[in-house]
């Protein structure tokens, strides 16, 4: 009997070592495997002949066209000139790609180079030591030609933590054919957009198409409105820092008022605040809708020969309209950097990753590649190459013609409360429920308790 | 085989691994929460701050979106005591009387909500209450209803009452499949003596097939209570808590706080008190329909 319990007392230490040893196998699976990947590294981790394996996390999963494309053959071209170096790519859609990196940085998983927003999410990541710190210093020069101004969402503290991909800014996408048709005259003035919207309305056909599910694109609007009363570009990130306030200053009224306009005119299509993203561009490419509000990210969809030939031959740009009154000039843009890469701290293999960071981020790859395939507008100078479509020449002037950009949208400025909560307040605003002034008290509240 | 269930050791053996995984996948993550609940912190693992009962306090006294969500699941709760199961309960004694092979057919029929996808129900309906190119505003028109045509999940004034009734309409099938079970399971003989006393039709359910279906009514009312307080994929799927913060349940506000907010330690406080509405509404809902069992 004595054996039997003896024997038992084993069993029951083996099975529980297994239990322990399987779960904690399941929790760190990826750094075994990151082991196994880099197992042939044999400890000699930078040396240059060595093969090595990095991770590359991305919100881009079409690698056939667009920005995914263009980012797979910077990858490609890196892998030619450094065969020891092998690549794995992990892509997400948008929204899984965010909260996956959320998870990522909460187990502070071994990624080498990850996609960041710049701004309150990449905010995140610094405060949670995930990713390094940059020094400015190396990018200057003619490598890599980044236009002034372009690190300001991804600069906390003044400390640098990423390098920004792309120009992002806001104008109106507009079917030419549609207004030539119905003989309704482009807005250069934003009583001309909302008399348009109540022509287009009047035929049938909606005017402007707007993500509303999303939250983030009315805040943009109110941004473009406050910048075109004012012409101070700072004034909506200054209420965002607590410098000044949403509440009791006229030219936030004043925008709030006409934001109401647009609202109350039904500028929007008619289910505007269950379109999401994909919603309110297919509105806008079928030609249902005159308008659409969006950032200079789309300017492939003139090239896209998955959508109507019809609409791809009438998209233009048209710039915010100027308000009657206002002292902005319709030169002011709202121009930011939001996509952009970091290098992870955690990652296995930092000074690989650094060399691969570098060469994409020089002007010559990201940068030349995307604008000539048309995908982007990069955040760093570019020639014209000659053979851009209409429309990326239209956004181009659009750029190169500004008197003023913010370099953050004001959403983005203030931590991930602030932008959940002031999302929320345009949310309301929008459902019908307030008025403007309730809306500026909820954004002041927003961005004292964030 | 007797000598080895006497052996305290033996018995332990075969339970722990068990308790191991329970432990593991169920007690420590909601003593984690709890953990995470009183400090201020963007994510598991992150620098944090102690601060003690301040999320709750802000959650109970000063977060009105918290109430809004909770008040939401009750009113979806209320409607699936009282306007789903009552058509669950109409539609299975029909289908209980149909027989044959209608009564296969149309059980088929009924059910199908309930194997689809939420992801396709959710789309589903997104499409057909398009106020544009919707199906359901179009056949509004048809009739002559062109009056009535809304942005019906676009709009904060109807946006609950949609998102009820597509709730309500997915989980149809389950309540019917309950309930048409009970029903197979009350004898025949038990009609038969009552219509030999002179019951009949509404009668005869009221005093009959509610009472001896009431265990399962009593299942199902907790289930719906939990379910309603638990919502989350259609809701997210559809108007993600919106317009505003019209369709606000509490699993998406949830899943907001600690995911697009970063407000980590503050969605776990909602969490724990999420816990406790769920064990408060099981033992209200069992405590309010509890009834001697009626033996037959």
């Amino acid at each position: 009997m004595a054996m039997n319990s003896k024997s038992t007392r084993n069993i029951l230490l083996v099975t529980a070592l297994a239990a322990v040893s399987v779960l904690s196998a399941c929790g760190g699976g990826n750094d075994k495997n990151n082991n196994a990947g880099s197992g042939t590294n044999g400890g000699t981790a930078g040396s240059a002949d060595k093969e090595v394996t990095l991770r590359l996390f991305s919100n881009l999963p079409d690698r056939k066209s667009g920005q995914g494309l263009a980012e797979q053959m910077v990858i490609d071209n890196y892998i030619k000139a450094n065969p020891n170096v092998k690549i794995d790519i992990e892509t997400l859609a948008e929204e899984p790609f965010k909260n996956k990196l959320k998870a990522y940085m909460a187990s502070n998983e071994a990624l080498d180079v990850t996609m960041v927003h710049g701004g309150a999410e990449l905010n995140t990541l610094v405060q949670a030591g995930y990713v390094k710190e940059l020094n400015p210093a190396e990018y200057e020069g003619d490598t890599y030609k980044f236009l002034p101004g372009v690190y300001k969402s991804f600069t906390f503290n003044d400390k640098l933590y990423g390098l920004p991909r792309n120009s992002d800014y806001e104008v109106i996408y507009y079917n030419k054919k549609l207004f030539d048709d119905n003989g309704i005259k482009i807005p250069s003035t934003y009583a001309e957009l909302l008399e348009a919207g109540k022509q287009f309305r009047a035929k049938g056909i909606e005017p402007m198409s707007m993500n509303g599910k999303d939250l983030w694109s009315f805040a943009a609007f109110f941004q473009d409105l406050v910048v075109r009363l004012t012409g101070d570009q700072n004034l909506m990130l200054d209420a965002v820092a607590k410098k000044k306030n949403f509440t009791g200053d006229e030219n936030f009224t004043k925008a709030a008022e006409l934001l109401a306009q647009a609202r109350d005119t039904k500028l929007f299509q008619e289910s505007f605040m269950t379109a999401d993203y994909g919603a309110s561009q297919n509105l806008f490419t079928q030609g249902r809708a005159a308008m659409w509000y969006m950032g200079s990210w789309e300017a492939g969809m003139a090239t896209n020969d998955k959508l109507p030939e019809d609409f791809r031959n009438n998209v233009n740009v048209l710039k915010f309209p100027v308000v009657e009154g206002g002292k902005g000039k319709d030169t002011d843009l709202l121009a930011w950097n939001g996509g952009g890469y970091s290098l992870v701290s955690s990652s296995k293999h930092p000074e690989e990753a650094k060399k691969f960071f570098d060469y994409m981020m020089s002007a010559d790859q990201w940068a030349k590649i995307v604008w000539d395939t048309g995908a982007a507008v990069p955040a760093q100078k570019y020639e014209l190459s000659g053979k851009e479509s209409e429309l990326q020449k239209q956004l181009t002037e659009v750029l190169t013609g500004a008197t003023s950009t913010a370099g953050s949208i004001a959403l983005d400025s203030g931590t991930p409360k602030f932008k959940d909560d002031a999302q929320n307040a345009f949310g309301k605003f929008f459902a019908g429920g307030s008025t403007p002034q309730q809306l500026l008290a909820d954004l002041q509240k927003a961005a004292e308790t964030q | 085989m007797q000598k080895v269930f006497n052996n305290k050791m033996a018995i332990f053996l075969f339970v722990f691994p068990g308790i191991l995984l329970f432990a593991l996948t169920f007690l420590v993550p909601i003593v984690l929460s709890a953990y995470y609940s009183f400090r201020d912190t963007l994510s598991p693992g992150t620098p944090s701050a102690f601060i003690g009962f301040a999320n709750y306090t802000e959650l109970l006294f000063h977060d009105s979106r918290f109430w809004l969500a909770l008040r939401n699941a009750v009113l979806l709760g209320l409607g699936f005591i009282l306007i789903q199961h009552p058509i669950a309960i109409f539609f299975a004694i029909m289908l209980d009387r149909l027989g044959g092979k209608a009564e296969k057919w149309f059980r088929t029929i009924f059910f199908i909500p309930c194997v689809i996808s939420v992801v396709v129900i959710s789309k589903m309906w997104l499409s057909l209450l398009d106020p544009t190119f919707g199906a359901f505003n179009k056949m509004l028109d048809s009739l002559g209803l062109g009056f009535l045509k809304h942005a019906w999940l676009g709009d904060s004034s109807t946006a609950l009452i949609s998102m009820l009734f597509i709730l309500i309409w997915a989980g149809f099938g389950w309540g019917l499949l309950f309930y048409y079970a009970g029903l197979k399971g009350i004898p025949d003989d038990m009609y038969e003596a009552a219509s030999l006393d002179g019951a009949s039709g509404f009668r005869l359910h009221w005093r009959i097939t509610v009472p001896l279906l009431s265990p399962v009514i009593t299942v199902q009312i907790t289930l719906a209570m939990i379910t309603a307080l638990k919502q989350m994929e259609t809701v997210f799927l559809t108007t993600n808590g919106g317009p505003g913060d019209s369709t606000q349940f509490l699993a998406v506000y949830l899943y907001n706080k600690a995911f697009s907010a970063s407000q980590y330690g503050y969605a776990n406080a909602i969490s724990i008190l999420f816990i406790i509405v769920c064990l408060l509404a099981t033992y209200l809902s069992n405590k309010l329909t509890r009834s001697d069992a009626t033996e037959f």
